[in-house]
């Protein structure tokens, strides 16, 4: 783990920022700020690009297709529901 | 445990959802779900964008008031049904087979078919399908059940925090980056289910779909703090079984000692 101390004093600090960069729940200043940091510092660079790596490992590995019958099941129980006018 | 008290403490999954999906789009402005890159080129646009990505432009002007049933019934296949695929990503990460997940999809589908009425178009109507479908999933099937958390997150959690800090010493590496990439989908999907559900939960929602984190909390009807240390936590488990299983596989990411290989999924295997 990284032991620059430009994001922040511990360990703990340091990942959050990089979890709030990669998730985008930044401030304009504070996304500059960061990505400003990680062009210079290969540490945390490192850290943020290993998070990146997962993050994409996560979304391939889950974006399944429903089972084919699973559509059609809906709408045939949708079908059988008397709809309520509100 | 008192995660999952607090959730079950919400009535019909049905009655919750209208004045929280009417607080969808405040205080985004100061967040934003794009790419931080993208977002740092063009400041101002992508929070709002971002919230209403998933409405077809068609849906906001809808009359609620005039519209018939059967046209609501249309309307509801038209926009809803598109979203079959990513709700059953969505219930696999939290049923625990295909014919759960299926059950649980067309369970939820079938509630919001029939809250539909309460939808407010133009507002995100993916993550209103998704808090449905968590709702139908804490509320009905995992109560069916009768079986406890199948995870004790505090006790998990201190030992993996241990964990993450041995692998701290030790420093990772970019290879390691490169390890973690070749892992097959199978290793990744085992360590998300390995990780408590309500952490497995918040980094589907992030990483799968971007949301942000006030999504997220609607979502799953928890405080943003509570999404954000889920995330940092669930994480931080995902990435040390990661580790592991790409040092199982044989793939090198490091010279320096390494943590015994396989530690981790031999407990959670017991």
């Amino acid at each position: 783990m990284s032991d620059c101390q430009g994001l922040g004093d511990c360990d703990d600090t340091r990942m959050q920022r990089i979890y709030e960069y990669l998730d985008g729940a930044l401030t304009r200043e504070d996304l500059k700020e960061i990505k400003h940091h990680l062009d210079g510092c290969p540490e945390c660079a490192e850290q943020y690009d290993l998070e990146c790596v997962i993050r994409t490992l996560v979304k391939r590995s889950c974006t399944e297709a429903a089972p084919e019958n699973l559509k059609n099941s809906i709408l045939e129980r949708i079908h059988s529901i008397k709809p309520v006018d509100v | 445990m008192t995660l999952l008290k607090d959730r079950e403490e919400l009535l019909d999954p049905v009655l919750v959802l209208q004045p929280a999906s009417r607080k969808v789009t405040v205080d985004l402005k100061t967040m934003s779900t794009m790419d931080p890159a993208a977002a740092a080129t063009y400041p101002a646009a992508g929070a709002e964008d971002a919230v209403d990505d998933a409405s077809p432009s068609g849906d906001v002007g809808v009359d609620l008031e005039t519209e018939t049933p059967e046209q609501r019934r249309l309307r509801f296949e038209r926009d809803a049904m598109q979203y079959v695929d990513q709700l059953y990503s969505a219930a696999m990460r939290m049923a625990r087979n295909p014919s759960d997940a299926e059950d649980l999809v067309q369970e939820a589908y079938t509630k919001a078919f029939s809250a539909f009425h309460q939808y407010k178009p133009g507002t995100n109507l993916k993550a209103w399908l998704y808090r449905i479908l968590t709702n139908t999933y804490i509320n009905l099937y995992r109560k069916r059940q009768r079986e406890p958390l199948q995870s004790n997150s505090d006790t998990i959690e201190d030992w993996q925090l241990a964990r993450a800090e041995s692998h701290t010493s030790a420093g990772l590496r970019s290879a390691e980056a490169e390890a973690l990439d070749h892992l097959p989908d199978s290793d990744v999907k085992k360590a998300l289910q390995a990780i408590p559900e309500e952490f497995r939960l918040a980094v589907y929602f992030a990483d799968v779909e971007g949301y942000a984190y006030k999504e997220i909390s609607e979502i799953m009807n928890t405080p943003i703090g509570t999404v954000m240390s889920r995330l940092h936590r669930g994480r931080r488990m995902l990435r040390d079984m990661l580790a592991d299983y790409a040092a199982e596989r044989g793939f090198k990411a490091r010279t320096e000692d390494q943590a015994p290989a396989g530690s981790i999924t031999q407990e959670k295997q017991k």
